[in-house]
């Protein structure tokens, strides 16, 4: 199980930090490149400019005392990189790991440093395209998904897509805070 | 020069650190001056500090340094020849001076006002003593040079105030050729030229446009200018050479005396840039030559045959005694050498060496990745080779932790001065003796013991040594010692702060204790413990407060600081006789060893110098959580359920007895692999709270393992049994 993470960490080049959309975007301010993915049915996207690379599911090491949503960490090229379960963030059943199974690796800001996560997924779909005219935003009910998360929702083919706030969604912050809640209560 | 500016403001980088350094040699001469007397070199050498800090802070424009900085140079000036003698005010002064470059320096760093009144207040102060002092800027004193002729040794650079009738005639004539690079360095070559101002007049300058090339040609980051400048001055040669002594390695600076022969300036002249006509022709411009008696040089100049050395050529003209000569020679051998010191060590980036050693922790984990694969190959011609190759990279691995080792004499340097200061404002006779300064440490922890050190330094001083009365009522000498203490032990390093004082008073600690609800009054303590509650919040015992210590905040820092660091605290006291407060730290914050255990499916590293004994669990012990080892009920952890491990168990499960402090525990784990040398990863903000991790390393399959905070961990596990037993309290009542 191990090797196989040297070898996606090795297929999958890594990608620099400062991603090259980055220029591009203020070329085309009203469109913006985001990756779509899929946990359980649902389609939810982030920002590109957020996503370092994609690897192969492989098994994390679990860190004891942390909330289930935390599902432990992988050695990413020699990093040690915690890998959230958004499922079980989202108040969801936790994801089941299948063929399609990923770990997708995000960029987040934490007190002025960068710091990287991995997100487990149930499958990757699409880079795409989404129009800021297109993207609504979030109701306040009935998305199943704290609307503190959600950036807007995308309207895409008919159908809605959930954009997430990457900042707020992973906010470290609060991952920490909830593992001590759930320490003393353990 | 435009674009001089990021180049400028690495150039200024270079002469603040410079400065620093220079301010730290000052500091450590003038306390040397105070413990004993300080020979000549030291006197010439305090003086070369603040000369150099004069002239490259001239050079920057940094105005406010050099008029300050120019009064410290004339008492030291003083002081170097005699005429001055060192007291303890006036050390106490010229320390306060230099703590006051230092903070001109800084505001220069930081851009921030310049504290000019502070300046102004210290330059009466110094003038004060300058006005005192024989010889001062009365002429005739006792030990003033007598004007020296024409030419001045270049060993003895600079001359009295009264020496200026000298040569206040003519004029220096300099030839300075600036290198190629010099703008790019960083240097202004009008900025050397209009320093000269501070040593004369110049008299007139000639440019020399015969390097530019066409226009297009031209890289305006070149400097293709040449100067031959004419200057009255009754400054040394030195103090002109002294001008250019950053460009000096890269250009051609020729500074010729006044009343120098014609013949020396066209030969030495010549010797630098080939042409004497064309030179001759500026000379001439300059005024520094008539147009006659250039004519008749370069008549004499063709007559003669061989072109001997300049130097001897000037010996033989009588025009530079030979004393000069050997004195610049001296000179020469002697920058020399001061440059073969500095090149023996190298200057690296901080980071780049970080990048470095994590690179090369990598390595080692990837080698035993491959060696264990090699291993189950049973391929021995293979295993050998890999064997070799895992060694020489451990080995490189030692030396690339080595390469961020210093010595901890760096922390120790600042001590003298703080003792010295603090003794005073106590109004202590309090001596500071340094052993083992010369002990390495990683420089991470160097750049963060220095704060717990001062503090327990300055605690020793206020709370420890007593005062001088006491002292002698209790047959001790009058004058306290604190003691700094350095010496590895089996892989760490220990740091000892150890004063002669009065020792820790276990009644008085007890009873503050009990008074600040920390303890029970009737709790039983080893004197171990007593002492230990000084590191808690909040305690202090001292009855007045002072500007040191006292208000209880501090010794709770200092012991959080130390066990940030993965160090402990321990205090041993003689009553009446002595404290010692021992710091053991690890080398190194990047790599333990470690002891790699497994649980369930994962894996766990122990610090190694915590593993006291690996023992099987005794079958029969049910549920229970203690057992007894050798008469001593030994209370143990199931790791497995306080992790909520559920992989595969193991039937018969081993304890490891580990150890920290005086607190044994037990911890139950499935597999034992044996010892690791484990390459720390920071967990990160994240698992920032999690207790009983401190971080993580990869093992050789690659997995990632935890590394356990031993104590964290029996904290952790003590307070949740605390918990349950305070729930069944009232149903037991």
């Amino acid at each position: 199980m191990t090797t196989d993470v040297a070898v996606a960490g090795a297929v999958s080049s890594p990608v620099p930090s400062n991603p090259g959309g980055k220029l591009a975007i203020e070329g085309f301010a009203a469109e913006q490149l985001y990756l779509a993915f899929r946990l359980s049915d649902e389609v939810f996207a982030i920002d590109i400019l957020r996503i370092r690379e994609i690897i192969e599911y492989s098994v994390p090491t679990s860190v004891p005392m942390m909330p289930p949503s935390v599902r432990g960490v992988i050695n990413l090229r020699g990093s040690v990189v915690p890998v959230i379960d958004l499922a079980i963030r989202f108040g969801r059943e936790a994801t089941g790991v299948g063929k399609r199974t990923c770990i997708v690796i995000v960029e987040v800001q934490h007190e002025g440093a960068t710091h990287v996560l991995g997100l487990m997924v149930d499958g990757v779909n699409a880079v795409m395209e989404i129009d800021a005219a297109n993207v609504e935003p979030a109701p306040s009910f009935g998305t199943r998904v704290n609307t503190e998360f959600i950036e807007g929702m995308a309207r895409v083919n008919g159908k809605f897509i959930i954009i997430l706030d990457v900042g707020r969604a992973l906010s470290i912050e609060e991952m920490a805070a909830i593992k001590a809640v759930d320490a003393q209560n353990s | 020069m435009a674009d001089s500016s990021i180049d400028l403001s690495q150039a200024l980088g270079a002469f603040m650190e410079e400065a620093r350094e220079l301010l730290d040699q000052m500091e450590a001469i003038l306390l040397r001056a105070e413990e004993a007397a300080c020979d000549e070199e030291d006197l010439n050498a305090l003086f070369r500090c603040a000369h150099t800090i004069k002239g490259s802070g001239g050079l920057f424009g940094l105005d406010e340094v050099v008029r300050f900085t120019h009064v410290v140079e004339n008492v030291l000036d003083r002081l170097r020849k005699g005429s001055l003698q060192f007291d303890s005010a006036l050390i106490t002064l010229l320390l306060e001076c230099q703590d006051h470059i230092s903070n001109l320096i800084v505001a220069v760093a930081e851009h921030s006002e310049m504290p000019v009144a502070r300046s102004d207040a210290l330059i009466v102060e110094l003038q004060g003593v300058l006005g005192q002092a024989p010889g001062g800027p009365a002429p005739g004193g006792p030990v003033a040079t007598t004007p020296a002729p024409a030419q001045e040794t270049a060993a003895e650079p600079e001359r009295d105030e009264d020496g200026s009738a000298v040569m206040a005639a003519d004029h220096w004539h300099l030839s300075l050729r600036f290198g190629e690079g010099v703008l790019q360095d960083g240097m202004d070559p009008l900025a050397f030229i209009n320093y000269l101002n501070q040593y004369g007049k110049i008299a007139h300058i000639e440019t020399i446009t015969d390097q530019l090339p066409d226009f297009d040609g031209a890289d305006p980051e070149i400097c293709y200018l040449g100067f031959e400048v004419s200057l009255i001055s009754s400054a040394s040669k030195a103090e002109i050479e002294g001008v250019f002594e950053f460009v000096q390695d890269n250009s051609q600076i020729l500074i010729l005396p006044p009343q120098s022969r014609i013949a020396e300036f066209l030969n030495q002249i010549e010797a630098l840039h080939g042409d004497v006509s064309r030179i001759g022709e500026i000379l001439v411009a300059c005024g520094s030559v008539t147009a006659k008696e250039l004519e008749q040089a370069l008549a004499e100049q063709r007559r003669a045959e061989t072109p001997a050395r300049i130097g001897e050529i000037l010996v033989e003209q009588g025009a530079v005694p030979p004393t000069v000569v050997e004195a610049a020679v001296k000179k020469q051998i002697h920058a020399e050498e001061r440059r073969n010191v500095e090149s023996k060590s190298v200057k690296v980036p901080a980071e780049r060496l970080d990048a470095l050693i994590d690179r090369v922790g990598e390595l080692v984990i990837a080698g035993v990745g491959t060696h264990a694969q090699i291993g189950r190959l049973d391929k021995p011609d293979l295993l050998e080779s890999a064997d070799l190759l895992l060694s020489l990279v451990e080995d490189i691995r030692d030396m690339a932790l080595r390469l961020r080792m210093v010595a901890i004499g760096e922390v120790f340097s600042r001590f003298p001065r703080v003792v010295r200061d603090v003794s005073k404002e106590l109004g202590k006779q309090i001596e500071l003796r340094i052993h083992g300064a010369e002990a390495e440490l990683d420089k991470s922890m160097v750049e963060k013991i220095g704060d717990p050190l001062m503090h327990l330094v300055r605690n020793s001083m206020d709370h420890g040594i007593e005062s001088a009365e006491v002292r002698r009522a209790r047959g001790k000498p009058e004058v306290g010692t604190v003691e700094l203490n350095a010496y590895h032990e089996s892989g760490s390093i220990n740091i000892e702060v150890k004063d002669d004082g009065g020792g820790l008073d276990r009644e008085r600690i007890f009873k503050k204790a009990v008074e600040q609800g920390l303890i029970s009054p009737e709790a039983i303590l080893s004197d171990q413990d007593v002492y230990r509650l000084i590191l808690a919040p909040g305690f202090s015992t001292a009855e007045k407060i002072t500007n040191l210590s006292g208000r209880g905040v501090g010794m709770d820092v200092v012991r959080s600081n130390i066990e940030a660091l993965r160090g402990t605290l321990d205090i041993e006291s003689v009553p009446g006789q002595s404290t010692t407060m021992r710091l053991c730290l690890p080398l190194t914050l990047a790599i333990i060893d470690g002891f790699h255990v497994g649980v369930g499916s994962s894996h766990f590293i122990i610090p190694l110098d915590m593993v006291v004994e690996c023992i099987e669990l005794p079958p029969d012990i049910g549920d229970s959580a203690y057992f007894e080892q050798r008469g001593e009920p030994l209370p143990f952890i199931r790791l497995r359920d306080v992790f909520g491990e559920e992989g595969p168990a193991h039937p018969r499960p081993r304890i490891i007895v580990v150890r920290f402090g005086s607190r044994r525990a037990g911890l139950v784990v499935d597999r034992i692999y044996g010892k690791c040398q484990t390459v720390i990863k920071p967990l990160g903000p994240l698992f920032a709270e999690v207790p009983a991790v401190s971080g993580s390393t990869i093992i050789g399959n690659g997995d990632v393992g935890m590394i356990l905070d031993i104590p964290a961990l029996i904290r952790h596990c003590s307070d949740i049994e605390r918990s349950y037993l305070r729930l069944a309290r009232p149903v037991a009542a």
